[in-house]
């Protein structure tokens, strides 16, 4: 009984909270939309972000993620993750002004192995890589690249800050408040299910020289 | 901060968009989802993408009345719809009726407790499956990736919704030389193996989905199409090996299992074939699933869950689009073998009451009630439901309840007709005659005739095959009209036989086309034709006929 309501009461917060942001999406949409109704509807964003995640995860604990391979265009799949990201055009700096987020095609095209076309499950992987362009937003100064390679057996997504280094992230989220650390936690951790769901998948964070963190998730084909 | 300008670009601007490929006002939506406020929250980002056509259903079977009026570039269906029928059951519904234009694009949304549950399980896929909640951004983006493929793959769509398969193939040969990436060949192998599958020329399906192996060959629609092939082609054991291997890799690959119980049905594997049946019914249950679980478990014996998977049939069915009232008849005949004589008159005249004796449906209905009353005693009610089943079957063939009449026939000590029955649903069993066989079979060892099992089986089979064997003959040497009589006498035992409609439509033909354009004989040939057209429609060789008889008219 709890479980069957426990179910039902968090997809109606969902439904709701879906509900909620369809509204506020269309709200923003007038003209001379006061700051309170732009901020709420980030705030919507942002919470159910993190209930989409903490419910992937829950579902990865409980019966595991089963991802569903397609044929994609890598850069066309990096190039929509951008573009429809919603933690792109919501991130600014610290000093509020925007953080310029782009596809660094001179790295993708120094390494294609296999035409560019991967396959992997696209529902998936773009949530897991949205949540790691939240994380590099909020330690980015002034810009984040992401980039894609691709071996014989795997291919792997790069997203790279040019915030302060992964090993000062650590130590500053241990002073950040709650929330931000678990939604740290939480982003990683989802990155893991995903990378994981498709075969043999790794997620490293990494300081990278000169500054900055590199994110990368890496999908092995299954063979 | 400024909020401002990340606001504007985050909700993508106001005005509708405009892509020099994709013009969305002038495309038609159908959205489909059982919560009111979802979908006109649905229909509200659509309409910000400038889509002006909406319409809105909140249940499958509205979908499917909405589907049948309209004609539509786009479905938005939610996987739950809270009722009999989901999203998925809507998409196989439609798919295996061919009454989605080639052309339509399904989008299916999913929540993520739903996802394995839908991805990975099934054979008729939809383009697209799209997470919910989806922001309007992420919608746009999606929709112009699917119409940008559709209108790549428009010249090939276009010919499969006329069935021109032909020109299909042609135009997918054409655009894989022009493909620009793996991608897009892989999406024109795809349909180019739909065309090929409908011309039924299993050898170029083969090769085609060989063709996409070789470009990746773990991908489950892929290894699906080759083990199909190879079925179709008669390799049984190559279908087996591969289609085992692919439900290694993906537990819940419905379709895989349910191809699995096909090769081991013909393998005579009756035990395998029920097994493979149950798992697919497991993972992906629906009334159609129940009932092939309920069948083959009947033949097995197994009463008890033939009798639970009819009533599961029953449940998941009842008012929905896939309602069958053969399910009423399953579940009573088994519950009359279980010795339930109440419960199966129970089962039919109280519970299939709204049914009446409707078709074929009273046909079996009164013959499933004489085996009931009879082993209740009530042996005058049995002789009465008897005569009365008999006389609403008239001259009607049909395999299925010429069994179960013929089963009550035995029963109530009628020898002679239920043998004739029996003879008659071999004879008139066509595609079915294996499953028919093996119903007649059981029915007979039920009644204690297994002794006649052999005769009435072989003599089912081989009384239209030797009339079609003589007329062949006659035919050949141009003895027209005594070949026409052998010919009639086999559509006499069954109009819908293959073999027999083969002959007499090739034999109107040569008649033509030695004899001259009889008035008669035209009309014959193109009735012969056009009947086979709808028994099985792109069969290549009706297709050839065709070909042949517009030459022989146009000359």
């Amino acid at each position: 009984m709890q479980e069957i309501l426990s179910a039902l009461v968090v997809h109606d917060i969902k439904n709701s909270l879906a509900l909620l942001e369809i509204d506020l999406e269309q709200l923003n949409h007038q003209e001379g939309v006061p700051i309170e109704g732009q901020r709420a509807y980030r705030r919507c964003i942002e919470l159910k972000n993190r209930l989409m995640s903490f419910l992937t995860l829950y579902k990865h604990d409980q019966s595991g993620l089963k991802p569903m391979v397609s044929e994609v265009d890598l850069t066309e799949f990096l190039e929509d993750l951008v573009s429809d990201s919603q933690s792109v055009m919501m991130g600014v700096n610290h000093q509020g002004h925007p953080i310029a987020v782009r596809v660094d095609y001179d790295r993708i095209k120094e390494a294609i192995a296999d035409r560019g076309i991967g396959f992997f499950d696209e529902n998936l992987v773009e949530l897991a890589l949205e949540s790691a362009l939240n994380n590099a937003l909020r330690y980015a100064h002034h810009q984040v690249s992401v980039w894609f390679e691709q071996g014989v057996d795997a291919q792997a997504f790069m997203v790279l800050d040019d915030g302060v280094g992964v090993g000062v992230v650590d130590e500053m989220m241990q002073r950040k408040v709650a929330a931000k650390s678990s939604s740290t936690g939480l982003g990683l951790a989802l990155c893991k299910a995903v990378a994981g769901a498709h075969g043999t998948g790794s997620v490293t964070l990494e300081s990278v020289a000169g500054g900055g963190t590199l994110f990368t998730m890496t999908l092995h084909r299954v063979s | 901060m400024n909020e401002t300008s990340g606001m504007e670009a985050l909700v993508g601007g106001r005005k509708p968009i405009e892509n020099e490929y994709v013009d969305f006002s002038k495309l038609s939506v159908l959205v489909i989802d059982d919560i009111s406020a979802m979908r006109h929250a649905v229909r509200s980002q659509l309409q910000s993408l400038g889509i002006n056509s909406i319409k809105l259903a909140s249940t499958a079977t509205e979908g499917l009345v909405q589907v049948e009026a309209n004609s539509f570039d786009l479905i938005v269906c939610d996987y739950n719809l809270n009722s009999a029928s989901s999203g998925q059951h809507f998409l196989e519904h439609l798919r295996s009726e061919n009454l989605l234009s080639a052309t339509s694009i399904f989008v299916m949304l999913t929540a993520e407790t739903e996802y394995d549950f839908v991805a990975n399980a099934v054979e008729f896929i939809p383009d697209d499956y799209l997470l919910k909640p989806c922001s309007e951004k992420k919608l746009r983006s999606r929709l112009m990736r699917l119409l940008d493929r559709r209108a790549f793959l428009m010249p090939v769509l276009k010919a499969i919704n006329v069935r021109q398969y032909d020109v299909a193939v042609k135009e997918c040969n054409r655009l894989l030389s022009m493909a620009p990436d793996d991608r897009r060949v892989l999406d024109v192998l795809r349909r180019k193996a739909d065309a090929q599958l409908a011309m039924q020329d299993y050898a170029s399906v083969l090769e085609t989905f060989d063709r996409a192996a070789a470009i990746r060959c773990d991908v489950p629609w892929i290894m699906m199409g080759q083990a199909r092939a190879h079925y179709a082609l008669g390799e049984l054991e190559t279908a087996a090996t591969i289609a085992k291997a692919l439900v290694e890799k993906n537990r819940n690959y419905v379709s895989a299992y349910e191809l699995l119980s096909k090769i081991s049905l013909d393998s005579d594997d009756e035990e395998g074939a029920y097994e493979y049946l149950n798992r697919s019914s497991a993972i992906l249950p629906s009334a159609k699933r129940f009932r092939a679980v309920s069948q083959a478990a009947f033949l097995l014996g197994r009463l008890e869950e033939a009798k639970s998977n009819s009533l599961e049939a029953i449940r998941l069915s009842t008012g929905s689009m896939v309602e069958r009232t053969g399910d009423y008849l399953s579940l009573a005949q088994a519950q009359v073998d279980m010795g339930d004589q109440k419960g199966a008159v129970d089962t039919l005249e109280k519970t299939a009451r709204k049914h009446g004796e409707v078709g074929l449906f009273g046909v079996a209905k009164n013959a499933i009630l004489a085996q009931a009353y009879f082993d209740l005693g009530d042996k005058e009610k049995s002789r009465k439901l008897l005569e009365r089943s008999a006389s609403l079957l008239g001259n009607r063939k049909n395999s299925f309840v010429m069994t179960a009449l013929g089963k009550s026939a035995l029963k109530v000590g009628d020898v002679v007709f239920g043998l004739k029955l029996m003879t008659q649903a071999v004879q008139v069993s066509g595609k079915d005659e294996k499953r028919i066989a093996r119903h007649v079979k059981k029915s007979m060892v039920d009644t204690g005739h297994v002794d006649k099992v052999e005769d009435v089986i072989d003599g089912g089979r081989k009384r239209i095959l030797s009339l079609v064997d003589e007329a062949t003959r006659l035919m050949r040497s141009a003895h027209f009209d005594e070949a026409n009589q052998k010919v009639m006498e086999a559509l006499s035992i069954h109009d819908e036989n293959l073999e027999a409609l083969l002959t007499a439509a090739q034999l109107h033909l040569l008649w033509l086309k030695h004899g001259g354009l009889d008035e008669a004989i035209v009309e014959q040939a193109k009735f012969y034709l056009s009947t086979l057209d709808k028994l099985v429609p792109n069969n290549q060789k009706v297709m050839n006929f065709y070909r042949f008889y517009n030459e022989i008219v146009s000359q």
